[in-house]
């Protein structure tokens, strides 16, 4: 009886040890996979780098107009950003091949899965800058559009623009990640709808001493008591 | 010549050659003024007025006459309207468009001299057309340029932008570079519309009247000013100075850029040769309204400085962001920080810091800053002192062209 027990608990080892021992090349896959991404990643981010710094990046990238890309930076460098966002890319495709070179079908389909995502990925962030600049430039023409017509209230119509956007931008991202559509579809209506609704407001109300100026200056014109101004810029 | 209406081409066709174009932009009686202005010649040249159906009583009955010119007929009328009425065109550009149709055609008819006229017909005489044409008829000319008779609060945009950016880059004291009424040579509108050897014209062809004064300097063309009198100056559309104000810089920008060379060299600025005797204008006094200038400076130094910013050094946002808040009564901005903010205003054109549009518009409530400045100052000012405070304001344009050069050639020297 002890025999037999012994045999079965040699056999349970064996059998442990000839799954740890088919693993090991996985694993040592696996790391040899992320040394090999790191030292690419460390390499290609150096390089990058003093590229950007070449170019001075952070200035052009503010020039350009992404000013609030040095707030989410980390120590306020886009090329910082930059740099690391490419790393962790590259980290992570050295992961990827690390994790399929286990053959095993669920890090397979993982995979696979995560590949198939990338496009919705790639198209979210696509969507959310192009939104980005979009907002950018239509709160800027609001912006000097209504302080160029005098209107007083022009730095909240131009941020309700870009919020406008920046929502539906982020709406559309969400979407083409395929995250709570149906919740994102109805918190994106109330949004948009609630931000359409206070600008209304807010114009309406805002704009209440600009209708009668221009009603009592048509009237001062059809008159003919109206002072004419003595400006002739042309 | 593509966009010539056809009853005009046959008529360009029929007319086969002349000596002297005017072409005539708004409607009026253009013929009878162009007659008694070529009596005044020695030689009546053999003259083609192109000018839409807008001729005016008898003038019109001449204009049918001259549909079938006898062999002692020197002026021919070709009926075509040269502004479009689509109110979807800009004005500058539309005016731009005419300029070029006229000289277009005035090349293929191979006349010496063409005069165009841009100015409303109200207070334009015969003696403005003679004027015009007669120095480059007769004393080799290449380009005249108008000196008019105007009230101090006149031709602003001229006068604080245009005029001063003129003299300090190129060197010529002209009073309006932009005309918009202009005596031209062959040699010079052959070199606007471009030369027939299929070489590159030497200005946009969009931008014809921003270019016609730097491409005459920069040539080294003749040039001279003639005082045609006292103009009309249309009243100003409020909701439309900023799209005027981005419709003229815009192409005095550009050509910063395509003349950077030229424009680098002269030191000092010279008065080209002057015709004519400057008519007196009575005298306006009185207080002005600059409330509502003031209120749209205010507007812009308070929402724009983000804008600016990106445009103008921090010292430059501090004395706005200061100006911004002094009463009415102390208001003053500077001869030297405004011409010091139009340099770094086309700096920034030049270097597309931000959309060029939005940088030109920018540009609308700081300009409004300075006419309430002059205004102010000038409101009890006679003539001939607001023309000295002119004088003064382009010579500091001339101290600050250093500014420029410096900053154009090295701009990542300083990024504000």
């Amino acid at each position: 009886m002890w025999d037999r027990a012994q045999q079965a608990l040699m056999e349970s080892m064996t059998r442990l040890l000839s799954q740890v021992a088919s693993l090991l090349p996985g694993i040592v896959a696996l790391v040899v996979a992320l040394l090999i991404s790191a030292l690419i990643a460390w390499i290609l981010a150096v390089v990058l780098k003093r590229s950007l710094i070449g170019i001075r990046f952070d200035e052009r990238a503010n020039g350009w107009g992404f000013r609030s890309l040095a707030e989410w930076s980390p120590s306020k460098s886009p090329t910082l950003l930059v740099t690391r966002a490419v790393s962790w890319l590259i980290m992570l495709f050295g992961f990827l091949v690390g994790i399929a070179s286990f053959d095993a079908t669920l890090t397979s389909q993982l995979a696979r899965t995560m590949f198939a995502y990338l496009p919705n990925v790639l198209g979210a962030v696509v969507v959310l800058l192009a939104g980005t600049i979009i907002a950018r430039f239509i709160a800027r023409s609001v912006l000097i559009g209504s302080v160029n017509m005098n209107l007083q209230y022009a730095r909240l119509l131009s941020v309700g623009v870009k919020w406008l956007v920046n929502v539906l931008a982020v709406a559309m991202a969400l979407e083409q990640l395929k995250i709570g559509a149906g919740i994102v579809n109805l918190a994106f209506g109330i949004l948009f709808g609630g931000i359409v609704f206070a600008l209304a407001l807010a114009v309406g109300l805002g704009s209440k001493e600009l209708v009668s100026r221009s009603l009592e200056r048509e009237a001062a014109k059809s008159t003919g008591n109206g002072v004419e101004e003595p400006f002739r810029h042309l | 010549m593509e966009s010539t209406p056809q009853a005009a081409r046959e008529r360009i066709d029929r007319i086969a050659s002349a000596d002297l174009m005017v072409g005539v932009l708004h409607n009026g009686a253009a013929f009878s003024m162009v007659r008694q202005a070529l009596e005044k010649l020695p030689h009546v040249p053999r003259t083609v007025i192109i000018q839409g159906n807008g001729l005016g009583g008898a003038d019109g009955a001449n204009a049918a006459d001259a549909a079938t010119p006898s062999e002692d007929q020197t002026v021919f009328v070709v009926p075509w309207t040269l502004l479009e009425p689509d109110t979807s065109i800009a004005p500058v550009e539309n005016v731009a468009n005419a300029y070029q149709s006229v000289l277009s055609a005035g090349d293929k008819l191979g006349v010496r001299a063409a005069c165009v006229l841009a100015s409303d017909l109200q207070t334009v005489t015969s003696q403005w057309i003679s004027r015009l044409i007669q120095p480059v008829l007769e004393l080799g000319f290449d380009l005249v340029t108008p000196c008019y008779t105007h009230g101090k609060f006149e031709g602003l945009l001229n006068n604080s932008l245009i005029s001063p950016l003129t003299r300090a880059l190129y060197g010529t004291r002209i009073q309006n570079p932009m005309g918009p009424d202009l005596g031209i040579s062959r040699r010079l509108f052959q070199r606007l519309i471009g030369p027939e050897q299929g070489a590159k014209p030497a200005a946009n062809q969009s931008h014809a009247l921003a270019s016609i004064v730097p491409a005459a300097v920069c040539s080294g063309f003749k040039i001279c000013q003639a005082h045609v009198g006292v103009r009309v100056y249309p009243p100003i559309d409020w909701t439309n100075l900023s799209s005027v104000l981005a419709q003229l810089l815009g192409p005095v920008f550009l050509d910063l850029e395509r003349n950077a060379a030229c424009w680098q060299r002269p030191r000092e600025s010279v008065s080209p040769p002057s015709f004519g005797e400057r008519m007196a204008l009575s005298e306006d006094k009185g207080l002005v309204d600059v409330g509502r200038m003031l209120e749209s400076f205010r507007l812009g130094a308070r929402n724009l400085l983000e804008v600016w910013s990106l445009v103008l050094p921090p010292t430059t946002l501090f004395e706005l962001r200061k100006l911004a808040s002094l009463p009415q009564d102390q208001f003053h901005l500077p001869d030297e920080l405004w011409a010091r903010s139009v340099y770094d205003f086309a700096l920034g054109h030049r270097l597309r810091t931000i959309n060029r549009d939005h940088l030109l518009r920018a540009m609308t409530p700081l300009y409004l800053g300075w006419v309430v400045s002059y205004a102010l100052e000038m409101q009890n000012a006679t003539v001939k002192a607001a023309e000295q405070r002119i004088e003064r304001l382009c010579q500091a344009f001339e101290t600050a062209k250093p500014y420029l050069v410096s900053r154009w050639r090295w701009p990542d020297r300083f990024n504000p």
